[in-house]
């Protein structure tokens, strides 16, 4: 298993908080597949810098608000 | 998870990996297998033969358009996006890895024909590398999907 990177993300909290918006709906707005919203949140990829700015904007909220650097 | 279930939900890509891999490592043991029954036919190593690539072409091309098209009527939206940004890396990191295996087994048979002079075997080997450089391709391609990038 490789070892995670170091960024910590709240999206599966904020789908949940934005009225249970699926992974689908998700990709779909940001422009990826399904699996790589799977992969992001669980730490298993992390996003590019524009996708992270896209996902932030998803949720109307900053980058650093939901993503966050575990030292 | 059934097997059937863990396939369906996999990214397009990396179903058509697992496809790819399956074809070509077919197509490796079909080549293998005309080269080394030609060569105990004959005793020797058998000479390349051009047939025997053809051969190999043409079962490998039927048998990736036979089945990347069944692939893509069963989800004709994802066989049309484009890749996406981790796909990209992922077939990038796979690409540049799979280059290795290339040269290594090539080397081998450089080395062996240094030692050995033996032409044929020279051809077979450098055919070998490439069968397994693009194999390992597809192996990668799979396991950066599985365990992420």
């Amino acid at each position: 298993m490789a070892k995670p990177p170091p960024i910590t993300n709240r999206i599966r909290e904020l789908r949940e908080q934005y009225g249970g918006m699926s992974q689908s709906a998700l990709a779909e707005a940001i422009g990826v597949t399904r699996q790589t919203v799977i992969a992001i949140e669980l730490g298993k990829y992390s996003p590019s810098l524009e996708s992270a700015f896209r996902i932030s904007r998803v949720f109307g909220l900053g980058v650093e608000d939901v993503f966050g650097w575990q030292a | 998870m059934s097997l059937t279930a863990a396939f369906r939900n996999m990214p397009f890509r990396e179903k058509t990996a697992w496809v790819m891999a399956a074809i070509l490592i077919g197509g490796a043991a079909f080549y293998l297998d005309l080269v080394i029954s030609a060569s105990r036919a004959l005793g020797q190593t058998a000479p390349p033969v051009i047939g025997f690539v053809i051969a190999y072409v043409v079962v490998i091309v039927t048998a990736s358009v036979v089945l990347m098209s069944a692939l893509a009527a069963t989800s004709p939206r994802e066989a049309n996006d484009p890749a996406d940004e981790r796909e990209k890396i992922i077939g990038d990191k796979a690409g540049n890895w799979s280059g290795y295996v290339i040269v290594v087994p090539a080397l081998g048979a450089l080395w062996h024909y240094a030692v050995n002079q033996d032409g044929s075997m020279l051809f077979h080997l450098v055919f070998l590398s490439l069968m397994l450089g693009q194999i390992a391709e597809y192996v990668f391609q799979i396991a950066l999907y599985r365990r992420g990038v």
